[in-house]
C-alpha cells in the first residue's frame, strides 16, 4: 500500500518534471489568436520561412482570444512574451501606454508603404510612428443570400421592404444589433461617431439617438431579429432564415457548404441622407497587423520575419488559403485573388471604412454604448436618456486618478498592526503555561509544517499582495499609490446615490439575494432528492443517482454557456417549452427578475447534486430507531421530517451549507457567462463587478482589489454571525 | 469527600510499600508481572489519578472496578502505553516501561468498541500484530488457526468487520489479543456493548480462556458482577485512588469503606445513621427506625457507647424475622419484585428514614403485598459499621 | 388489521412510490436536458442547430465536429490533441496527488492533536476560501515568475494546489475525525509505531474520503482554464479547456467543435464519477460530518 503510494507519487513527479520540449536556442516566437483557415495559413508561412532561412525556427502559439491581451500584458514586461504578435490596431493605444509594443522600424520601411492600403497604414500609425505591419483589414459588409434576394439592395430601406415578400420565419436582415461595433455603421451613416478627436465619448447627441431609433424601428417591424448574438446570426443566415446579414469576413468560413451567397459593401441608409451626408454606412475598420514586442524589435531576424509575413508572397497565401482581406493594395492586382468576389467586396468595403480609434478610451466605451443600445431596443428607455446614461458611465469608468496621497498613514497603520501582533506574541510567550502548551504541540507541528508553508506561500502571500494592491490605482505596470481612495469611492458609491446603478450597496443586495436564493434551492432540492433516494426498496436507485450527479461531472463553463443558449428569447429551448405549454415567451435577459431567475436556475442546476450527495451521506448517519420512535409517538411523515430528520441532519449539513454559501457568494462563472450582468449590469454580483473593474473598465486593478477585500470582510463577518446563530462556530470550521 | 480519599490513598500505599519491603524477605511464590508505582496523571487541570499502586502477579486475573470517572480506564491505558504518566513508574516483568511506547511493551488490548480494522478481514485483523512483528507466515497461520478454534471463529475468517454481529466482533477482538501471546492482556470494558444474555456467555468464555491460558490479565469494568465473577484480585477504584484490593469475596465481605460497601453488591447495601448503644451484653446500632445487632468480636475497641456511626446491612442479610428473633425494624412495603426463587421488597422503616431493601423468600413474597408491614431481622454478624466522617470501616483488623 | 385497511394501505404506498418516481424522473430530466443540448450541438455539423423546438435533436447528425476537433485527419494535429489531453490529465492528477499529499498529515494533526494554533489555523483556512480569486491571480503570476515556473506544468500544479490544499485539509480532517481513535491505539498496542498505525490503519480506513477529495482536486484542476490560459505559453503545454476556449473567439464561435470538445473533456471525469459514485456518498459524509 505504502509502496504503491510512493510509486504513484514518483510517477507524478516525473510526469510534471519532464519538460514538454527543450527550449530552442534562438527561435522566433509569434503569438496569435487565429483558428481555422487563418491558422493554417500562418502555420504554412512559418514553415516556409524556416525552409528559406535555415537555422531560424519559428514558434507559433495560438492563444484563446479571451486571454490574449491580458496574457500579453503579463508576459511581455517580464520577458516571457513573444517576439512578435498579431493583434488589432485598436489595442495599440493601450499597448503603447503599457510599453508592450515598439516601432516596427525596417519591418515596414518607408519605401514599402505604398504597397499597402493607405487607410490600413494610417490605422497603425500613432504620432507619425508605425507600430504594426498591417496584415489584414477586417470590417463589416453585407452578406446576401442568392436565393432569397434577387438584386443587390441599394439601401437598408430596400432590405426592410423585403419583409412583405419573405416568409414569416425569414428575417430580411440579421446582425448583432446590441453590439456597438455592429451599430457603428448606422451611427456613422447618421453623422455620429464613437469617440471625438480628443478621445472623449462621442456616442451621444442627435445623430446617435436617431441611429438607435432607426434600428429600434427595424426590430419592431421584424426586419431585424431581437437581440441576436454572433452565433445566432450565423445560424440564421446559414439556414436560410435571413435574407441578408451584416458581418465580417470571419463568417465566411462558417458558411462553407451551407447557402449560396455573395458579399457587397454596406448600402446606405436613405433616411440618414441629409445635406451633410449621403447616409453612407461606414463600418469600423480593424487592421490586424504584426506588432513587435520591445525585445523582439531589437532582433533583426524578427523584423525580417515580420516583413515576410506582411510581404507580397505571404499576402497571396493568406488571401488564398487563409481567406484574409489582406491589407496590400498590390496583391489585389493579382487575378487569382481579385477573382474571389467575396474577398474583394470586403476589401472594397474597407476602403470606405473608418479606422478604429486607437485610444485606450475605446476599451471603456464599448460596454456603456452596448447597454444604451440594448435599453432602447428593449423599449426600456428613450434613446436620449439611454445615451446620456452611457456617457455618464463612460466618465465614471474613465475618471481621472486622484492625486497620490502620502503613504505615511498606511505605513503607520501597518506598523501599528505589526507592533500590536508582536506585543501580543511576546506577552503570550512569557506565560509559562503557554510555553508548556507550545512544547507539547511540537509533535503536531511536524505534521502541519509543510502544509502551513505551502498555504502561506501559495495562498496567504498572494492574497495579502492582492489586498495591498487595493491601495493602488493605475495599471499593473505603472501603479500609483492612492491610499484609501478606492475604499472611499466604493463605500460612497462613487458620489452617486447609495442604491444607484452600479453602487456597491445595490450590488451587495443583489449578491445577498443571489446567495440566499441559490443556497435555499440547493438545500431544498438536495434534501428532497436525497430523502427520496434514500428510501429503502426504491427501484432504479443506482440509475437515478448516476444521472442526477451528471451536472456535477461536466465542466461548468460548458454547461453555463448551454444554459445561456437555452434562455435565448427567440431560439432558446426554455421559451420553446413555454410555447409548447401555451405560455407567452419571455425575454429572459431584459428584466432583472427574469435574468436573475435564469442565473439562479443555472446555478441551482450546477449545485444541487453536491447537496444531494451530502444529504444522502448525512441520512445514513441518522439512526433508524429515532425515526421509528417518532412514528410510534404519533408524528406524521412531515412532522418526522421536520422535527426529527432535519434537526439531526443539521450538524452534518451546516458546514456544507456554509461553505456552499461562501462559494455561491463568489460564484463568478455563472453570472458572467449566463446573464453577463444583463440587463444593464443589474444582475452582477460583487465578484463579477470586481472582475469588470479589473478587466473591462480601463483595467482598474486596485479598485477591483478593494472590492475583493470588502467581499472578504463581509463573508468573514457573515459566517461568524451565521455560526453564532446556527450554533457553535466549531460546527462550521 | 476528598479528605477520606487522601487518607485512604496514603494508607493503601503504606500497605503496599510495606509488602514491597517485605517481598524479598518472604520470597513470593509468584513474581510480579505488572507493577505500577505512585501513578499520577492529570488531563489539563483535572487530576485523574492521584497516586496509584497496582501489582499483578504472573498468571493472575486482576479486575479494576469503579464508577465512571474513577480513573480505571486511564490506569489501563497507562499500562498499555497509550497515555504517559505525569509521575510514577510502570514495570512489566523486570522491565521499566514507564516511557516505552506501546509496541515495546508486549501487551495486547481488547477495546470497548473492539477497534477492529475496518479495511481488513477477520483473518487479517488477527494477523495484523504478528505481521508487524515480522512473524513468519507459517507461525501466523498456526496461531490464527489456534485462536480461531478456541473462539470458534472458523467461518468468520474471511468476512469483513462490518459483516459481523456484536458478539462476533467481540470474539475477533479477543482473538486478536490471544494470537499475540503477550506478557499481559488488557481488557477495557469489553462486554459493555453486548446484550445481557451474550454478556453472561462471553464472561464465562473469558474466564475459561484465562483458565486455559493462565495469561496475566488486567480487566477494567464498571460492572460489579463481571468484577466479582472474573477477578482473582479485585481493585476497587474511586476518585483517582485505589480504595481497596483483595479477593472478590474478601472485598465483598469486608469492605474497607462505605464507598466500597455500597458499590459492590446488588441490590445495594442499606445504610442507616445510627448511634451505638449497649443493651445488656449486646451492642446495637440504633437510628432511623432500625435496631441492628452488632458482632462485638469484629469491631472490638471501636465500639463505644453513644458513638455515631453509619450502619450497613446488605439486603440479603435483612430478612423476615422468625418467631423470637430480635426485630431490627418493621418494613413498610412499597413494592415487591418477585425474582422467582426469592423476592426483593422495597420500602422504609420510618417515614423520615432512608429507603430500605430486604430479601423475602418466594413463599413470603406471594403473601406479601404493597402496604404490608413486615418485621425484619438482621443475619447475626452481618452488619458493617463505618465512620460517618471518614467513611472508613470500623473493623478491628 | 382488516383486509380493507390493508389494501388501503397498499394503495397509499403504491401511490407514494409513484409520486417519488415521478419526482425523480422530473429531476433527471432537469439534470439531463442541458447536457442533451450540448450533445445535440456537438452532433450538428457546423454547430448550427436549426431545430427551434424544445427537443434537443441534432440537425443532419454527423461526427464532423469531432473530426474537426481532432484536426481533420491531420495526424500532427491529432497527436497534439492527444498530448493536450495528456497534459490535462497529468496536471489534474498531479494536483490531486499534491493536494492530498500535503493535506493528509496536516489534516491528521488537526483531527488528532490538540495544539497551540490549531483553531487559528482552521479559521485561517476557512477565511482563505472567502477571498475572491480575482485579486490573487496577478500576485500568483509574479510568484511563479520568480520561481521560474511560468509556462510549466509544475507551475500550474502549484497554482491549482493553492486552492485544492485548503479544501482537502477541510475534507480530510473531517474524515479523520470520523475514524475512531481506538483502531489507531489498537494498532499501536499491536506493535505499530504511530507512523505505522497511520499508514496501515488510518489511511486505509479513510480511503473513501481520500478518493473523493482527490476527485475534487482532480476536477477543479481539470476544468480550470482562466489561469491555465494566462500561465501557459506553448501549444504543446496547453490543457484541454484552454484549447476549447480557442473555439470561442472574438467574432462568433465554433460552437459545434466547442461542444464536441466539451464532451471529450467530460468523458474521463464522468468515468471517474461513475467509478467513484459508491464512495462519493460515504466519502463526503466522512468529510462533512462533525466538522
Amino acid at each position: 500500500m505504502r509502496n504503491r503510494a510512493i510509486f504513484l507519487l514518483f510517477c507524478a513527479i516525473c510526469a510534471i518534471a519532464i519538460p514538454g520540449c527543450g527550449e530552442p536556442a534562438k527561435s522566433i516566437v509569434l503569438w496569435h489568436a487565429y483558428r481555422g483557415r487563418e491558422e493554417s495559413a500562418i502555420e504554412l508561412l512559418a514553415r516556409r520561412y524556416e525552409e528559406q532561412h535555415p537555422g531560424v525556427t519559428v514558434d507559433l502559439l495560438s492563444i484563446p482570444f479571451d486571454a490574449y491581451s491580458s496574457k500579453l500584458g503579463a508576459a511581455i514586461p517580464r520577458a516571457h512574451g513573444p517576439d512578435l504578435f498579431i493583434d488589432a490596431n485598436e489595442r495599440l493605444g493601450v499597448y503603447l501606454r503599457d510599453g508592450l509594443v515598439a516601432p516596427v522600424g525596417d519591418a515596414l520601411p518607408d519605401a514599402e508603404v505604398g504597397a499597402y492600403d493607405k487607410t490600413s497604414v494610417d490605422a497603425v500609425t500613432l504620432g507619425g510612428v508605425r507600430y504594426a505591419v498591417p496584415l489584414t483589414n477586417k470590417c463589416l459588409a453585407l452578406y446576401v443570400n442568392d436565393a432569397l434576394v434577387k438584386s443587390d439592395p441599394k439601401s437598408i430601406e430596400e432590405i426592410s421592404r423585403l419583409r412583405a415578400s419573405l416568409p414569416d420565419d425569414v428575417y430580411p436582415l440579421a446582425y448583432e444589433a446590441p453590439n456597438s461595433f455592429f451599430h457603428a455603421p448606422f451611427l456613422y451613416a447618421f453623422g455620429g461617431r464613437m469617440l471625438d478627436d480628443r478621445g472623449r465619448f462621442a456616442f451621444q447627441g442627435e445623430a446617435a439617438a436617431k441611429s438607435i431609433d432607426f434600428v429600434r424601428d427595424l426590430t419592431l417591424a421584424r426586419v431585424v431579429p431581437v437581440e441576436p448574438d454572433g452565433a445566432l446570426v450565423t445560424r440564421l443566415f446559414a439556414s436560410g432564415h435571413a435574407a441578408t446579414a451584416i458581418n465580417g469576413p470571419w463568417m465566411m468560413s462558417e458558411l462553407e457548404g451551407t447557402v449560396s451567397y455573395h458579399v457587397i459593401p454596406l448600402p446606405p441608409i436613405e433616411a440618414a441622407a441629409s445635406s451633410s451626408t449621403h447616409g453612407e454606412m461606414k463600418p469600423l475598420l480593424t487592421v490586424e497587423g504584426v506588432m513587435l514586442s520591445p525585445t523582439g524589435a531589437e532582433r533583426e531576424e524578427v523584423r525580417a520575419f515580420a516583413r515576410y509575413l506582411a510581404g507580397e508572397d505571404s499576402a497571396l497565401l493568406r488571401a488564398g488559403l487563409g481567406q484574409q482581406v489582406v491589407a496590400r493594395s498590390d496583391v489585389w492586382q493579382n487575378d487569382l485573388i481579385a477573382s474571389d468576389l467575396k474577398l474583394k467586396a470586403f476589401h472594397d468595403a474597407a476602403r470606405a471604412a473608418v479606422p478604429m480609434p486607437t485610444s485606450p478610451a475605446m476599451r471603456a466605451a464599448w460596454v456603456p454604448a452596448n447597454q444604451a443600445i440594448v435599453k432602447v431596443l428593449r423599449g426600456d428607455a428613450k434613446s436620449v436618456d439611454a445615451l446620456e446614461e452611457a456617457a455618464a458611465r463612460f466618465a465614471d469608468a474613465m475618471r481621472p486618478q486622484p492625486p497620490p496621497p502620502s503613504p505615511a498613514p498606511l505605513l503607520v497603520a501597518l506598523g501599528a498592526i505589526l507592533l500590536g501582533l508582536a506585543f501580543y506574541a511576546v506577552r503570550r510567550a512569557q506565560n509559562p503555561s503557554f510555553r508548556v502548551a507550545v512544547r507539547k504541540s511540537m509533535p503536531a507541528y511536524r505534521y502541519v509544517a509543510h502544509a502551513a508553508i505551502v498555504i502561506f506561500a501559495l495562498v496567504i502571500v498572494p492574497l495579502a499582495a492582492g489586498a495591498l494592491a487595493s491601495f493602488f490605482a493605475g495599471t499593473e505596470t505603472h501603479p500609483l499609490y492612492v491610499g484609501m481612495t478606492n475604499y472611499v469611492r466604493i463605500l460612497t458609491a462613487r458620489g452617486g446615490p447609495l442604491l444607484g446603478h452600479g453602487s456597491f450597496y445595490l450590488t451587495l443586495l443583489v449578491t445577498v439575494l443571489w446567495t440566499l436564493a441559490n443556497v435555499t434551492l440547493h438545500v431544498a432540492i438536495g434534501l428532497v432528492l436525497g430523502v427520496a433516494l434514500s428510501r429503502p426498496l426504491l427501484r432504479f436507485k443506482a440509475i437515478y443517482r448516476v444521472l442526477l450527479i451528471l451536472p456535477w461531472a461536466v465542466p461548468s463553463y460548458v454547461t453555463a454557456l448551454a444554459w445561456k443558449g437555452m434562455f435565448h428569447r427567440q431560439f432558446g429551448a426554455v421559451n420553446a417549452i413555454l410555447k409548447a405549454l401555451g405560455a407567452e415567451p419571455v425575454s429572459w435577459f431584459s428584466h432583472f427578475s427574469t435574468a436573475f431567475a435564469a442565473n439562479v436556475a443555472t446555478n441551482v442546476w450546477l449545485g444541487f447534486p453536491f447537496m444531494m450527495v451530502v444529504t444522502l451521506g448525512a441520512l445514513t448517519s441518522i439512526p433508524k430507531d429515532v425515526l421509528e420512535a417518532a412514528e410510534v409517538d404519533g408524528a406524521t411523515r412531515l412532522q418526522r421530517f421536520f422535527k426529527v430528520t432535519l434537526p439531526l441532519l443539521k450538524p452534518t449539513l451546516l458546514p456544507a451549507v456554509v461553505l456552499g454559501a461562501v462559494w455561491t457568494f463568489n460564484m463568478f462563472n455563472v453570472v458572467f457567462l449566463v446573464s453577463g450582468g444583463e440587463p444593464d449590469d443589474s444582475t452582477d454580483i460583487l465578484v463579477s463587478d470586481a472582475y469588470r473593474w479589473a478587466f473591462t473598465r480601463d483595467a482598474q486593478y486596485g479598485y477591483a482589489a478593494a472590492y475583493a477585500v470588502l467581499i472578504f470582510f463581509l463573508l468573514l463577518g457573515g459566517t461568524r454571525l451565521l455560526g453564532k446563530v446556527a450554533g457553535s462556530e466549531e460546527g462550521i470550521t | 469527600m476528598t479528605l477520606p480519599h487522601e487518607q485512604l490513598s496514603t494508607s493503601v500505599s503504606v500497605a503496599s510499600a510495606s509488602s514491597e519491603v517485605s517481598a524479598p524477605a518472604t520470597a513470593p511464590k509468584r513474581k510480579l508481572r505488572c507493577s505500577v508505582r505512585g501513578a499520577k496523571k492529570s488531563f489539563g487541570q483535572n487530576p485523574i489519578l492521584r497516586g496509584v499502586d497496582l501489582d499483578i502477579e504472573e498468571g493472575a486475573f486482576a479486575v479494576l472496578v469503579g464508577p465512571s470517572g474513577c480513573g480505571k480506564s486511564t490506569l489501563l491505558r497507562l499500562v498499555a502505553g497509550l497515555e504517559e504518566l505525569d509521575e510514577g513508574t510502570i514495570h512489566l516483568g523486570e522491565r521499566d516501561v514507564t516511557h516505552a511506547p506501546p509496541r515495546d511493551r508486549d501487551v495486547a488490548m481488547v477495546f470497548q468498541s473492539y477497534a477492529l480494522y475496518p479495511h481488513l478481514s477477520v483473518r487479517e485483523n488477527l494477523a495484523f500484530g504478528l505481521k508487524l512483528r515480522k512473524t513468519s507466515d507459517k507461525d501466523i497461520d498456526e496461531r490464527v488457526r489456534e485462536a480461531s478454534k478456541m473462539l470458534s471463529l472458523g467461518e468468520l475468517l474471511d468476512r469483513m468487520p462490518k459483516q459481523l454481529s456484536g458478539g462476533q466482533k467481540q470474539r475477533v477482538a479477543m482473538g486478536r489479543a490471544i494470537v499475540r501471546r503477550p506478557q499481559i492482556f488488557l481488557f477495557d470494558e469489553p462486554l459493555s456493548n453486548l446484550d445481557a444474555a451474550l454478556r453472561a456467555e462471553v464472561r464465562v468464555e473469558i474466564r475459561r480462556n484465562h483458565d486455559q491460558l493462565r495469561a496475566t490479565t488486567l480487566y477494567v469494568t464498571h460492572d460489579q458482577v463481571e468484577a466479582m465473577t472474573l477477578a482473582d484480585t479485585l481493585w476497587v477504584m474511586n476518585g483517582g485512588v485505589v480504595e481497596q484490593k483483595g479477593t472478590p469475596l474478601d472485598v465483598y465481605e469486608r469492605p474497607r469503606s462505605e464507598f466500597v460497601a455500597g458499590f459492590l453488591g446488588s441490590p445495594q447495601m442499606n445504610f442507616f445513621d445510627a448511634k451505638l448503644e449497649k443493651e445488656g451484653d449486646r451492642w446495637l446500632a440504633i437510628g432511623e427506625g432500625a435496631r441492628i445487632a452488632i458482632g462485638e468480636e469484629r469491631f472490638g475497641a471501636a465500639l463505644t457507647e453513644g458513638r455515631t456511626v453509619r450502619a450497613g446491612v446488605r439486603p440479603h442479610d435483612l430478612v423476615r424475622a422468625e418467631e423470637g428473633q430480635p426485630i431490627a425494624g418493621n418494613l413498610h412495603v412499597e413494592i415487591i419484585e418477585a425474582l422467582g426463587f426469592e423476592a426483593i421488597a422495597h420500602g422504609w422503616l420510618t417515614a423520615s428514614g432512608p429507603r430500605v431493601i430486604a430479601r423475602l423468600d418466594a413463599d413470603e413474597a406471594r403473601k406479601a403485598k404493597s402496604g404490608d408491614s413486615i418485621p425484619l431481622a438482621v443475619t447475626p454478624g452481618s452488619a458493617h459499621l463505618f465512620d460517618p466522617k471518614t467513611g472508613l470501616a470500623l473493623d478491628a483488623k | 388489521m382488516s383486509n380493507a385497511s390493508r389494501s388501503e394501505r397498499n394503495r397509499l404506498e403504491f401511490l407514494e412510490s409513484g409520486v417519488i418516481h415521478a419526482l425523480l424522473i422530473a429531476a433527471v430530466l432537469f439534470a439531463l436536458y442541458p447536457l442533451l443540448w450540448v450533445v445535440s450541438i456537438a452532433l450538428s455539423p457546423g454547430g448550427i442547430s436549426t431545430s427551434h423546438g424544445a427537443l434537443p435533436l441534432p440537425t443532419h447528425p454527423s461526427l464532423w465536429n469531432f473530426h474537426a476537433l481532432l484536426g481533420k485527419g491531420s495526424s500532427a494535429r491529432a497527436w497534439l490533441f492527444g498530448r493536450q489531453l495528456a497534459n490535462s490529465i497529468i496536471v489534474a492528477v498531479a494536483t490531486a496527488v499534491t493536494a492530498i499529499g500535503v493535506a493528509i498529515p496536516a489534516a491528521y494533526a488537526l483531527a488528532r492533536f490538540d495544539f497551540v494554533g490549531a483553531k487559528t489555523g482552521m479559521r485561517t483556512l476557512l477565511a482563505t476560501q472567502m477571498f475572491p480569486a480575482v485579486a490573487s491571480a496577478v500576485p500568483l503570476y509574479l510568484l511563479l515568475d520568480a520561481l521560474h515556473l511560468l509556462d510549466s506544468r509544475a507551475g500550474l500544479v502549484l497554482v491549482y494546489a493553492s486552492t485544492a490544499v485548503p479544501f482537502a485539509i477541510f475534507q480530510l480532517r473531517g474524515a479523520f475525525l470520523a475514524i475512531p481513535v481506538d483502531i489507531e491505539e489498537a494498532a499501536m498496542v499491536d506493535g505499530a509505531t504511530r507512523t505505522e498505525a497511520f499508514w496501515r490503519v488510518v489511511l486505509p480506513a479513510a480511503r473513501p474520503a481520500i478518493a473523493v477529495t482527490a476527485l475534487y482536486a482532480f476536477m477543479s484542476a481539470y476544468n480550470e482554464f482562466i489561469l491555465a490560459a494566462t500561465l501557459l505559453s506553448r501549444e504543446s503545454a496547453f490543457t484541454l479547456p484552454v484549447v476549447l476556449q480557442r473555439y470561442v473567439g472574438e467574432h462568433g464561435a465554433a460552437w459545434g467543435i466547442f461542444a464536441a470538445g466539451a464532451i471529450v473533456v467530460s468523458l474521463p471525469v464522468m468515468a471517474l464519477f461513475y467509478y467513484a459514485q459508491r464512495h462519493l456518498v460515504s466519502g463526503l459524509t466522512a468529510g462533512g460530518v462533525k466538522g
